[in-house]
């Protein structure tokens, strides 16, 4: 008998339907990945399963019994504990703090044993070498020390089921390997195991077996992932074949065109995020960055696009030195393409049609003494819709109304329909399904095919390497490495983005 | 074969806008009744009279006007906050400020009839736009959040042009608080002689228009949408929102100074303690119902001017007491923010009413029994 | 020595109707809801205070009327701010405007006046209130707490209280992580919204409770506009005190200190518009120079489900 039974399970939402009649089952002890592209409705499942969102039709059983969750308390009463994507943690608070809310251990009925809940969570970190302090706060952790805490909760709740969420999304290469190993010792101890990716070589090297969903639907629920491929697995994803390993290296590269140097960052508590880089991208080149979030992608990109003034920096586009706020370098020819396309990239209450021309407002085709030019306004995105094929009806309705592919249409539309000299791309395809990605990369390799440079940063090391003419590795605000991207295996660019030396490295191969 | 109205995005959203409002209002009226006919007084009549008085009559009609004034400009002084995402607390002090002013040039610097009145009402509002300019400031520079330094201002204008016209502004032998009458060059003529309508109308429904058009028509407007809807966003599409919030919350005090100045110029004629009892205040509701659009805002006005106007004249010859109104405008603010909250009980009892007329023709099925 | 108790005997006296709003604002804060409509609370809760003991002829049962009109108000916010997710700016306006609105209109409705309501019973200062008469013999600080009401000890009982739970017990611990980061609570089964109400309600209650103080201790009636204002001070001492009752208490009593010393000059010739403006100026200086560390809980404004 399974452990975990859900059949039949709908779940639908205005406008869309996430789940549609899916029957998920889990055995007692096993790892499960539960496998699909971005939207196929896996965390929704998972949601379910959790407690944090109720199923419209379908039944879930534990050993056969049916039940009935309202919220999380009711799962967690069951073992289940899910370790989110999204960190759902007070960065204010301690990790003790964090751990045990809502579980609190007691004195006198009331008031918080401090006592009692820090001892038992040092026991924990030591049992499973998490390697973080108990007193310390959120904030000062490392991405990684972060999810152990997330893992922390779920231990702490004596978890049997383990409900992980597209957990090394924010991992190297490296660091994944120490969470599978901490996952197998849960196994050996009878947790039970399910994790939801659309990451298909760690499928391959912890699952035991394999779900894969597709827009809803489930499509194979006993997939032995120790007999598939990368492409196999890919394909039943989607449905067709894909090649995410196919380069397209730049057929002509021509001389140095856009320019840093010396660029140091620092925060507001004074501590220097980039410790002067630089770096030259030349025309026809993609230049993409490698690193773990947090090692000071985002500053580049901030300081690049005018978002923030840096310490210093030296930056010159065809010999001409940039200087000034994001307008300025907006005006300058350098298109950007933000890492998070609704906080930074579109105005959701606003039409399609204007969010066409978001930072190009001033420019004389949209605007003309001061006022509006509403009407060539529209006829300027209806070109953009057709050439980028945003799928829409009517681009007066709200941008909030359109898929995440499309959105992200939309915003590289608006750059690429103007002359831009340089293309700043960050984390383009995220949240976005495998065919979208595509489009958005072919994109990019058409402007780089002008003869034009890319900056790109990504969190994605198959991305940047796919893309990339050159690999620049970033580690605490240094760049580490420079490379061919076909130089290193990502294992070694792992090792490489983790602060371990290019010499090290390439005598590890050897 | 029945056509289908195809209704454009922008009218639904209209028609929508205004359920919205007129639900709002209906209820608040309807409560504001309530309230009434508790105090003993017959709900119906109330707003029969009241209405009579304020629309039916010439004299109603002119207070009506005049009262709706002052409130167009505050109200559009808080739009103009609104569509950047600040919440302007600073009305009132706002047009005290611009009340002070305005008098004070009016009073003290001599200039030709016309151009005297002009650059008063200037000086008002470029007093009142100050001030507003002094709160993004503050958000700006130091973080502060404008929605506690405007209260804090408000405080100080008050008290500080309180003291002006308590001592050393105020003129010899003159009883109460004021400052020296402004000269006559400086008038807002009177649009009827001996009333408290002047030109000052004319001048806020132009300022609604104007800012209408700023805000559909130029980039400046766009990029206030932009502001206003995701400031982050603005920020990656090269918009300075410094300068666009300084700007808006200095219009949107201008607006508020403007209405001080009218206050003094055209009915006044000198700055007083009690200018404003709470018109920088009452610009809240007026956008509210208005949805928070400029020009809404004349319509939004001219009827809580009806409304108060005509409660001013019921009360002189009946004992109905016209502090209701507020009450009124005050449950508009709560129920234009959420219609649910009416129509949510609405549907619970509609719901319940459909199960119980279930449960009931459910057991009118008669039962065979036995055979 | 004879000025001295005095200031102090004054600045409590004049602190303790903020501070008890202040302390409720910190309830509201601390919960993740914006602590704006206390002065509609307060205005009810003055108002409401004085119908209740006009009518029962005893305070008791006007402080009672004066809470349930405060914690009406405040639902009014929690309801429109937590189930309709309006902007808490927005939402407490409306009660701020409501709330003064209904004061002055029930004072004309009731008692058709237009200034101030009849005398109703209220609260003596200590040394007049049984079983408190002997206080004044206490050595030093007998003759400052002489001159207070009983509502100082309100005042502290809340203040202890309030820290106790935020800090010790385990509620509030769940309080404060739906401030900070309510989606992170319900993720781990916290019911973000009983907590969020249960801040607003606590605002509702301690603000009004401040409001009755003004309607039934020292004055004994309702007089127009008795509010004042205090409701947004209360709040502008919550920010910065950091949202916590201690720090919110000791902040009431500063601006006490300055409220009181307008009273101390008046003698002197310099005029009172002044000096009354001088505390709203020196708040305003000290917001300024306060803002960039006092930021409040991260998740003020956010619900549970992120939207």
């Amino acid at each position: 008998m399974e452990l975990i039974k859900m059949t039949g399970i709908t779940k639908e939402y205005p406008g869309t339907v996430a789940l549609k009649d899916v029957d998920f089952y889990l055995k007692k002890g096993e790892i499960l990945s539960l496998l699909g592209e971005n939207g196929a409705g896996k965390t929704t499942l998972m949601k379910i399963l959790y407690g944090m969102e109720k199923q419209d039709k379908g039944e879930i059983y534990i050993n056969g019994e049916q039940v009935s969750f309202s919220n999380p308390n009711d799962a967690i009463a069951r073992g289940i504990c899910m370790v989110h994507q999204h960190f759902m943690l007070v960065p204010a608070f301690t990790v003790t703090e964090n751990v045990i809310a809502g579980i609190e251990p007691t004195k006198n009925k009331y008031f918080v044993d401090h006592k009692q809940a820090e001892d038992r969570v040092r026991e924990l970190i030591n049992r499973y070498n998490f390697n973080i302090d108990a007193d310390a706060k959120i904030e000062s952790l490392s991405v990684g020390e972060q999810q152990r805490v997330e893992i922390l909760k779920a231990l702490y709740r004596d978890a049997s089921i383990l409900i992980l969420d597209e957990p090394s999304a924010v991992l190297t290469p490296n660091e994944v390997d120490e969470l599978f190993v901490t996952l197998r010792k849960l196994q050996s101890q009878g947790t039970s195991i399910v994790i939801i990716t659309h990451k298909l070589r760690e499928t391959m090297s912890i699952a035991d077996r394999a779900m894969v969903l597709r827009s809803g639907l489930l499509t194979h629920d006993s997939v032995d992932p120790s007999l598939s491929s990368v492409q196999e697995l890919s394909e039943l994803m989607v449905g067709r074949l894909i090649r995410l390993d196919n380069r397209q290296p730049s057929e002509k590269i021509g001389s140095v065109m856009f320019s840093v140097k010396d660029l140091v960052v620092k925060d507001d508590r004074g501590v220097e995020r980039l410790k002067g880089i630089s770096f030259d991208i030349r025309e026809g080149e993609i230049l993409g960055f490698a690193g773990v979030e947090g090692n000071g992608q985002t500053q580049i990109l901030e300081a690049v696009t005018g978002l923030i003034q840096p310490e210093s920096i030296e930056m010159t586009l065809n010999g001409e030195i940039i200087t000034g706020d994001a307008r300025a370098h907006i005006d300058c020819g350098i298109g950007h393409v933000p890492e998070d396309r609704s906080t930074m990239g579109l105005v959701g209450g606003m039409s399609i049609k204007s969010n066409f021309i978001l930072g190009y407002h001033g420019y004389p085709d949209v605007c003309k003494n001061k006022l509006m030019r509403w009407k060539e306004i529209y006829a300027f995105g209806e070109n953009c819709r057709e050439n980028f094929q945003v799928k829409t009806p009517n681009i007066e309705a709200p941008v909030s109304s359109l898929s995440g592919g499309n959105q992200q249409k939309v915003v590289m539309a608006r750059v690429l329909s103007r002359e831009q000299k340089v293309l700043v791309a960050a984390h383009p395809t995220r949240g976005l399904d495998v065919g979208a990605m595509e489009y958005v990369h072919q994109q990019i390799f058409d402007f780089r095919d002008q003869g034009k440079a890319v900056l790109l940063i990504s969190a994605e090391l198959d991305e940047v390497v796919r893309l990339s003419d050159r690999l620049m590795v970033l580690f605490e605000g240094k760049i580490v490495a420079e490379c061919d991207p076909t130089e290193f295996t990502k294992t070694e660019l792992g090792l490489l983005m983790t602060g371990h030396s290019v010499e090290t490295v390439r005598g590890m191969a050897s | 074969m029945i056509n289908k109205i195809q209704l454009s995005d922008k009218t639904t959203n209209f028609l929508i806008a205004l359920g919205k409002s007129s639900l709002a209002l209906v209820t608040a009226l309807f409560i504001g009744g309530v309230i009434i006919s508790l105090g003993g007084y017959s709900f119906v009549e109330v707003y029969v009279s009241i209405f009579k008085g304020s629309l039916g009559t010439s004299r109603g009609l002119i207070l009506t006007l005049a009262t709706a004034t002052p409130i167009m400009l505050t109200g559009l002084g808080f739009a103009l906050g609104i569509k950047v995402g600040i919440v302007n607390t600073g009305l009132e002090g706002q047009l005290y400020a611009g009340a002070m002013i305005a008098a004070l040039v009016g009073a003290y610097i001599p200039l030709p009839s016309g151009l005297h009145t002009a650059v008063a009402l200037l000086a008002g509002g470029a007093a009142g736009g100050l001030i507003g300019a002094l709160m993004s400031l503050f958000k700006i520079r130091f973080g502060a959040p404008e929605v506690i330094t405007g209260i804090m201002l408000n405080s100080v204008v008050m008290f500080f042009t309180s003291y002006l016209s308590n001592v050393p502004l105020k003129p010899e032998g003159a009883a109460a608080a004021q400052t020296k009458e402004i000269f006559e060059t400086a008038r807002l003529t009177r649009i009827v002689p001996r009333s408290q309508l002047t030109t000052a109308l004319f001048i806020a429904i132009l300022m609604c228009i104007l800012v209408y058009f700023m805000h559909k028509k130029t980039v400046w407007g766009y990029q206030m949408m932009v502001i206003g809807l995701n400031p982050r966003a603005a920020d990656v599409a090269g918009i300075n929102s410094s300068y666009m919030y300084t700007a808006a919350l200095s219009l949107s005090g201008f607006m508020a100074g403007l209405a001080g100045s009218g206050l003094v110029l055209g009915i006044f004629r000198r700055f007083i303690e009690e200018v404003s009892s709470g018109l920088g205040f009452q610009g809240i509701p007026v956008s509210a119902l208005a949805g928070h659009n400029p020009l809404g805002v004349i319509a939004s006005a001219l009827l809580f001017g009806a409304l108060e106007a005509g409660s001013l004249i019921v009360n002189q010859s009946t004992a109905i007491p016209f502090e209701f109104v507020d009450v009124v405008q005050a449950l508009v603010v709560v129920f234009v923010a959420a219609p649910a909250m009416i129509t949510d009980p609405f549907k619970f009892v509609c719901m319940k009413i459909r199960k119980r007329r279930l449960t009931d023709a459910i057991s009118e099925v008669p039962h065979e029994e036995g055979e | 020595m004879e000025l001295f108790a005095s200031i102090i005997a004054t600045t409590l006296r004049l602190s303790v109707p903020v501070m008890l709003a202040a302390i409720g604002c910190s309830f509201s804060t601390k919960a993740g809801v914006t602590a704006f409509g206390c002065e509609g609370m307060m205005a009810a809760g003055a108002i409401f205070a004085t119908i209740g003991a006009y009518y029962s002829g005893n305070r008791w049962v006007g402080v009672f009327v004066g809470l349930v009109a405060g914690l009406f108000m405040s639902l009014i916010h929690g309801v429109l701010h937590i189930r309709f997710r309006v902007n808490a700016t927005l939402s407490g306006m409306g009660v701020n405007l409501l709330g003064v609105a209904t004061a002055t209109l029930l004072l004309k409705l009731v008692w058709n006046e237009e200034g101030f309501s009849p005398p109703t019973d209220a609260f003596s200062k200590l040394s007049a209130t049984p079983p408190f008469t002997g206080i004044a013999k206490i050595p030093l600080i007998g003759g400052v707490l002489g001159e207070q009401s009983i509502y100082l000890l309100f005042c502290i009982v809340f203040i202890i209280l309030g820290w106790v739970y935020m800090y010790r017990t385990t509620f509030g611990l769940r309080m404060r992580m739906v401030g900070e980061n309510p989606v992170a609570a319900h993720s781990v089964g916290i019911n973000t919204v009983r907590y969020k109400y249960f801040g607003v309600i606590m605002c509702g209650l301690l603000a009004g409770l401040g409001g009755t103080y003004l309607s039934l201790v020292g004055m004994n009636r309702y007089t127009i506009n008795m509010a004042a204002g205090r409701g947004y001070v209360a709040m502008v001492i919550n920010n910065l005190g950091g949202s916590n009752p201690i720090g919110t208490a000791l902040s009431s009593l500063f601006f006490g200190f300055f409220d009181c010393l307008q009273f101390v000059f008046q003698g002197v010739q310099t005029p009172a518009q002044l000096m009354m403006m001088m505390p709203y100026v020196f708040t305003l200086i000290v917001c300024l120079l306060n803002s960039k560390r006092a930021t409040g809980p991260a998740g003020v404004g956010k619900h549970f489900d992120a939207k």
